[in-house]
């Protein structure tokens, strides 16, 4: 018995048992028992238990050669019902998007999912098809040989040539509108709401004195504050990135911002969030030993909040520790 | 060609066949590894308080004792336990955590209010451990603003007949606040007892080892193994001094203190912020440095009671006085038979009093007035206060502020053994190089609030070169914290003009 033979063995029971746990027992044991509830991967992902039968029946319906074409023609199409399903799912990203850019670069995103799909489905169905062609075969027709083809070669250049020059056109405007200052949103045009200033293994926010612009260089009367930054929500907002040590990345996975802090640079970056809420901010750059420890929040809330958290804040930061008469 | 190949073939196989044996035990060498790599780390990971550096300054008899009488390892093990199994001195005013509860009802005849599905599920009990309705008790809480904890392991007695033994529980009802013992306890309604006692400890020990103990140590001896890359050191908190504290000079910090710390962590140092940490979290972290604190410090004075005597210098020179190692020894086992449980005591005492006084009213740094409004008369009253002879800051941070007044240049005596430090500049209580603050830098370690400077000048940075200048009219300090307040934003720190342009700073800010 050879290796081939051992793995399609190894295959036909493993998906049989999938298949007959996911079509006929688990469910039967499901609805049976009732204070029994097995976990069935088909409730997890929808359609897993129709793949399992699929496979399950072509690993007993084929001859060995005929297996082996079948099984890369499989694959393809597993491809392509995960593309389909997973948006779904939330498996390319950890929420949907929260903020303008986000819904750009998910955009993105997907428009290159398609093409490498499409791709990867057509040169997967291409292979399957020379093995069944071959598998096929009777065992006294003679073998051909290619020298190869020119123009095919030529084709499968140019095609793909087309398809990144494509994508490279397609993605500019979006890079330009989340990095290119005088794209920036009008709301923004009036500059940073705040510094974010990353050092290991912390970010050190610095707001303007309320009512004054940010400098670049403290202020008497700017606000300091740690791990913590208070946005408006649904406005873009701008802030200046900088890095008092090593490299930092500022990285807000729900509204798909990511910044690298360079040192001795100030990056304005912006970004605004869709619903009033607490975002994660987080750093994705590894930046010494306490790289993990180096997390922060974002409050999303009305104007009205922020300004009255930082009254609040003023009001701390001049604390004479003598309670008021009044 | 084809012979010799097949001869080399053959040449091969003979080796091969040889060699069986050996490969054989190569293989058996192959799955041993394996198998140890598998087991690897399955082995439980056993942490220690390190001993500390003072501690091994004594004779070896003075550390570990002499016959029956434990020495300081043994001592300061027996009152704080080790990392997996610590000990609650119940006289340290530490939160040890848990759920103070009294007994409201004894037995199986307690239960006349409970509704019909606990009482059955009460009898399921009663049937498979016959003794259960001996074992069950009913514990309800002081007052209602407080309520059970939803699973409860143990269960200590703190007044009545049984005070003092603690047993397991081994069924627990949150709702009714039903418990069943694990063993039979003499119990009466009334008595004071504590759902999980010590699960606070337990807690801010296990968030204490994942986020603090890399740097601080496990000891909490600012010597774990990040410890090593930083600069300034993390603290080592076995003095018990904290730097920045709200509390007057002689205090120790408050939980306030040490919370705040957490919080906001310290600017300019590696001690990054734990804003994201829930408050009960904060809270249990706190009370684990504080015992580490209290640990370190006993450990320490009973060093002191014991150092004068019979530390390994001592002992050698009165060696050479003429006394025998063996008298000595003799001596050392009298003392710490007979007077060592005293000096227990003591330090127990000393160590309740200072800790417990850090949180009262008292030791909180209030200035008397409220922060003098910050003009430029008042600057220019601060620099000069700054400069003065009485107050001398500028000794130590210079002149015009940036930290490098000539005492950074002084060789300066170490306190302990009067012998000069290799290198000029200032010293900690922890022996480490102290640069005095830069203060244009405009980074404040303690906080930059007023209140934070204030306290700052008013206590002094504990364990560090910086006094406590607590006898300065609180105006006047107030008049230093405009100061000091406002030069990182003067263009020209040391001029004498400086009046002139903090005045420019200060209309300009005004006319914003």
């Amino acid at each position: 018995m050879n290796l081939s033979t051992l793995l399609i063995w190894f295959l036909r029971l493993l998906s049989t048992g999938l298949a007959l746990y996911e079509l006929v027992v688990g469910p039967l044991v499901n609805s049976v028992l009732a204070d029994v509830s097995l976990p069935l991967l088909s409730d997890q992902v929808a359609g897993t238990k129709w793949f399992a039968l699929i496979f399950a029946v072509t690993t007993w319906a084929s001859s060995e050669k005929r297996f082996w074409a079948l099984f890369f023609w499989y694959w393809p199409l597993v491809a392509l019902w995960a593309c389909v399903i997973a948006p779904g799912n939330n498996w390319w990203f950890p929420s949907e998007p929260l903020s303008r850019a986000g819904h750009q670069i998910d955009g993105l995103f997907y428009m290159i999912l398609i093409i490498v799909a499409v791709t990867f489905i057509g040169t997967e169905f291409a292979l399957g098809y020379a093995l069944w062609k071959s598998a096929v075969r009777g065992k006294d027709d003679k073998v051909w040989f290619s020298h190869g083809s020119h123009r095919l070669e030529i084709v499968w250049t140019i095609v793909p040539a087309f398809i990144l020059v494509f994508i490279s056109m397609a993605q500019l405007d979006v890079v330009a509108d989340i990095r290119v200052l005088n794209r920036f949103p009008d709301e923004v045009q009036s500059g940073p709401v705040a510094e974010v200033m990353a050092r290991q293994f912390e970010w050190r926010i610095r707001y303007p004195k309320p009512g004054t612009e940010l400098m670049t260089t403290p202020q008497p009367g700017d606000l300091y504050y740690v791990n913590e930054l208070h946005i408006a929500a649904t406005v873009p907002t701008m802030v200046n990135l900088r890095t008092q040590d090593v490299q930092h990345s500022f990285f807000v996975p729900r509204m798909r911002v990511k910044q690298d802090a360079v040192p001795g640079l100030i990056i304005p970056i912006w970004f605004d969030a869709e619903k009033a809420g607490e975002y994660e901010l987080l750093c994705t750059e590894l930046c010494g030993w306490g790289h993990y420890k180096m997390k922060a929040r974002i409050i999303a809330e009305t104007p009205q909040q922020v300004s009255e958290y930082l009254t609040g804040l003023q009001a701390d930061q001049e604390e004479d520790g003598v309670a008021d008469e009044e | 060609m084809n012979t010799q190949i097949r001869k080399s073939l053959n040449r091969y196989h003979m080796i091969s066949k040889k060699d069986f044996a050996t490969s054989g035990s190569i293989q058996q060498t192959a799955w041993l590894c394996l198998a140890m790599l598998a087991t690897v780390g399955c082995s439980d990971f056993e942490a220690s308080f390190s001993i500390s550096e003072n501690t091994r300054s004594l004779a070896a008899e003075a550390q570990n004792g002499t016959g029956e009488s434990p020495g300081v390892i043994a001592l300061t093990e027996e009152k704080f336990g080790n990392p997996q199994s610590l000990k609650a001195w119940t006289k340290l005013p530490v939160n040890w955590g848990g759920t103070s509860v009294s007994v409201a009802a004894v037995g199986s005849d307690g239960d006349a209010g409970t509704s019909g599905e606990s009482a059955e599920v009460e009898t399921a009990d009663a049937t498979e451990t016959p003794e259960s309705g001996d074992n069950k008790v009913t514990l309800q809480v002081p007052d209602e603003s407080i309520s059970l904890p939803n699973t409860v392991s143990s269960l200590l007695v703190s007044s009545g007949e049984s005070a003092g033994q603690s047993v397991a529980v081994t069924s627990w009802d949150a709702s009714t606040g039903e418990a069943i013992l694990a063993t039979k306890l003499v119990l009466s309604a009334g008595d004071q007892c504590t759902l999980d006692a010590g699960k606070g400890l337990q807690e801010g020990r296990v968030l204490y080892m994942r986020h603090c103990s890399h740097c601080h140590g496990t000891a909490g001896d600012g010597n774990g193994p990040t410890a090593q890359y930083l600069n300034p050191r993390p603290r080592d908190y076995r003095h018990g001094v904290f730097k920045f504290t709200s509390t007057n000079d002689m205090s120790r910090a408050s939980r306030n203190d040490l919370t705040r710390v957490l919080r906001y962590g310290i600017p300019g140092t590696y001690m990054p912020s734990f804003l994201l940490m829930e408050d009960d979290e904060l809270e249990a972290i706190v009370e684990y440095v504080r015992f580490l604190a209290m640990r370190g410090e006993f450990e320490r004075k009973l060093v002191v009671e014991l150092s004068s005597d019979y530390s390994k210098d001592a002992m050698v020179s009165r060696i050479e006085g003429g006394e025998t190692r063996d008298e000595i020894v003799e001596e050392l086992a009298e003392f710490l038979e007979l007077d060592m449980p005293e000096s227990v005591d003591y330090v127990g005492n000393d160590l309740q009093e200072i800790w417990t006084a850090a949180e009262t009213e008292e030791a909180r740094v209030i200035p008397t007035v409220a922060r003098v409004p910050d003009t430029a008369e008042s600057r220019r009253r601060g620099r000069e206060l700054y400069l003065s002879k009485t107050l001398n800051c500028a000794d130590c941070h210079g002149i015009d502020g940036a930290g490098n007044g000539p005492q950074t240049m002084a060789f300066e005596k170490n306190p302990i053994t009067n012998e000069k430090y290799n290198e000029p500049g200032l010293h900690d209580v922890w022996d480490n190089l102290n640069q005095p603050r830069n203060l244009q830098a405009g980074i404040f370690r303690g906080g930059r609030r007023p209140i934070d400077i204030f306290c700052r000048v008013y206590s002094g940075i504990k364990g560090s070169r910086m006094p406590s200048f607590k006898n300065t009219p609180h105006e006047d300090i107030w008049h230093i914290v405009n100061y000091v307040l406002s030069l990182p934003f003067e263009s020209d720190p040391g001029a004498t003009g400086s009046l002139a342009s903090s005045e420019v700073a200060g209309g300009a800010e005004a006319g914003d």
